[in-house]
Parts: C-alpha cells; structure tokens; sequence
C-alpha cells in the first residue's frame, strides 16, 4: 500500500504531466480561461487516460512484447486511445444524453493531447504491473487536474487585474505558468517515482 | 450546448456558462435550438465552399437540445441560453468521476487481498460497469430535478454567423 502511495504523490505532484514533464500544454493553455470548463476538461482527460493506460498495458503485455513488434508501439497506442474516447463518448451518451450534450464538446478534444500518449509510453518504459500502471495514468491525471484548476483560477483573476499591454494574454498566462512549475518544484525530493 | 461559451452572473448570483443558440423547429410544444458554431471558418456561410460544413452541419445536428421555457419564440429566433456553472461541474462529476472511483477501489481492494493480475483486472472492469451503473442513475435523477437542462437567458440581436459573409465568389 505504501508503495502504491508513493506512486500516486510522485505521479500527481513530483512529476507533474504538465509541469515537469511539459505534456499537455495545448489543452493547459487553451481550456483554462474559465474554471468550469477546465474542471469538465480535466475530469474528461483523466477517464480517458486511465482507461487508455489499462487498454495500453494490455495491449503491450499480450500483444506487443510476446509477438515482438514493439515498432509499432506509437500507432497502436493511438489507435487504443482513439478506441478509449469513443468508447468514453459512447458510454456518456448512453449513461445519459442530457450529460452527453453538455460534456460532449470536449471528448474529441482528448485525442489529440499528446499527454494521454506521453503517459502511455512512460509506463511501457516503467515495467509496470496491471495495477501500478493504472495507478499511474489516474495520479497523473490527478496531477494535470489539479494544475488545470489552479492555473483556470489564477488566469480568472489576472483577466481582471490591470497588465500592461505587451503582456495581456497569453505572455502574462506563460510567466504565471512558470512561476506554478516553479511552485511544484518544491514537490521534488518527497517521493522519487 | 457548450459551443461558444460565455460566462455571465445569473441573479441567483451563480455563475452561467452562455451560449448563443438558433430556434430550428418546434417539438411537442417545446423549441428544438441548434448551438451556433464560432470556429472562424465553419460560423461562416463560405465554409460551404472550403468543404468544411458538411462535417459540422451532422456534428450540430447531434447537439439539439430542446428547451422547456420556449414561449414566445418562432422558428429562426436566436436566442442566449445558460447553464449553471454547478451544473456543469456535476455533470462532469457524475459521468466521469463515479465510474473511476468504483473502479479503482474495485482494483485496490482485491490486489490488497492478493488477488493477483488477472482477477485485478476482471475487478476493475466489474468495478467499471457498476460505476457505469451508478452514473446512470444519477444522472437520471439529476435530469428529473432539471439541473441539466439550458434555460433561457435572452434574445439574441445582431447577424449570426454566415449572416453577414460574402456568399458569392464573385
């Protein structure tokens, strides 16, 4: 159990998916102009990737590594992600359309965020188990969550603060993002995974 | 629903999300809308000549809504409809984080037990489907209350998109 805490805290803060590992950043800067479609996007992104993780654990262990093509690694685990958001949209649809056409704009938007394919090829790397490697995917998603809400906040208040002209936007929304990666620095030295 | 998104103060002092909308029909008394699109490209009535409208046209047409409070309101009328901020959050929270969060306790539990990898694995795809089970409900009764359905906000003036683009090659 300890161990398995240990992955969670080093995934979701130390090694944080956007701020230490820079994956991601397309939805980071684009979706966090408001809080709440942040929270739709980051809970979206972390099913997603969890599942992803499972399919490409899977995929890995009884496809790739026994048949030895692991040269096809990157394009099969597109194909599995692109699986894992339509089976997602597939899911909510059913489960209710109401949700469906309120959360249904961000799904297709997950695709293409190369942390969900980052995350896959890190735990392939790692040599994970079944259950380490979907811990993993859910601590990081849990870790690009929390970055997006707190970056969707501060990005709300700088929208009312007064900045001079040059800096108005994105620039002023890339030093804070520094200034954040630098905060979680502090996380480096609690866990090492 | 979500296209477009604005955010306004409603007078209950919640947060709204906006967005502009266009009366396309009229069902069992109640006005079907059509969520307006804002990519540069495909809000405008040219996109028709770049190729890019077929694909959106049936992406849109999946995402008509009808909404209750249609009184007053004719078939081309474009309208502001909002949804809570809250409920957009709890919408997020039922389809996404109950089927996770079963399945994950799914998985830990019977690792813990020594369940080994396999048996983890069927765990977390049980866990998953019940989850899958639990949001459903929820969501049904999140309907029932109406937390998940637009209201309306205001009328809308001005052109829409394509309304003020030139058509014409010429």
């Amino acid at each position: 159990m300890h161990d398995l805490l240990l992955l969670i805290v080093g995934a979701a803060l130390v090694n944080n998916v956007v701020l230490a590992r820079f994956l991601g950043l397309c939805s980071f800067m684009g979706v966090t102009t408001k809080q709440e479609t942040a929270v739709g996007m980051s809970l979206a992104t972390t099913f997603v990737i969890t599942v992803s993780c499972m399919g490409d654990w899977a995929v890995e262990q009884y496809l790739l590594e026994p048949y030895g093509v692991g040269y096809l690694r990157t394009v099969t685990f597109i194909l599995v992600i692109a699986a894992a958001v339509q089976f997602t949209e597939l899911t909510v649809r059913k489960v209710s359309p109401s949700l469906f056409k309120t959360l249904g704009i961000y799904l297709p938007l997950i695709t293409t965020n190369c942390a969900v394919l980052g995350l896959a090829l890190l735990l392939v790397e790692g040599k994970m188990s079944f259950i380490n490697a979907t811990l993993f995917g859910f601590a990081s998603a849990l870790g690009y969550s929390l970055v997006m809400v707190i970056f969707a906040g501060l990005r709300e208040r700088i929208a009312l603060a007064t900045v001079p002209r040059l800096f108005a936007g994105p620039p002023v929304g890339f030093i804070t993002a520094s200034l954040l990666a630098l905060a979680f620095m502090g996380f480096s030295g609690m866990a090492t995974n | 629903m979500s296209q477009g998104l604005d955010r306004a103060s409603s007078p209950e002092g919640e947060n709204t999300i906006e967005a502009v909308a266009k009366v396309v029909a009229f069902e069992h008394g109640l006005a079907v809308l059509e969520p307006e699109p804002t990519g540069s490209c495909n809000g405008c009535m040219s996109a028709a000549l770049c190729g890019t409208k077929t694909g959106n046209t049936s992406r849109l047409l999946a995402k008509r809504f009808t909404l209750a409070d249609s009184a007053g309101l004719k078939i081309g009328d474009r309208v502001v409809v909002g949804l809570g901020g809250g409920s957009l959050m709890r919408a997020s929270l039922t389809a996404y984080a109950i089927p996770l969060l079963t399945m994950l306790v799914t998985m830990v539990t019977i690792d813990q037990m020594g369940g080994g990898e396999t048996r983890t694995m069927v765990g977390a795809f049980a866990g998953l489907a019940v989850g899958i089970g639990i949001a459903r409900l929820s969501a049904s009764y999140l309907a029932k209350k109406g937390d998940l359905s637009p209201r309306l906000i205001r009328r809308a003036y001005g052109p829409g998109p394509g309304e003020s683009c030139h058509t014409d090659l010429g």
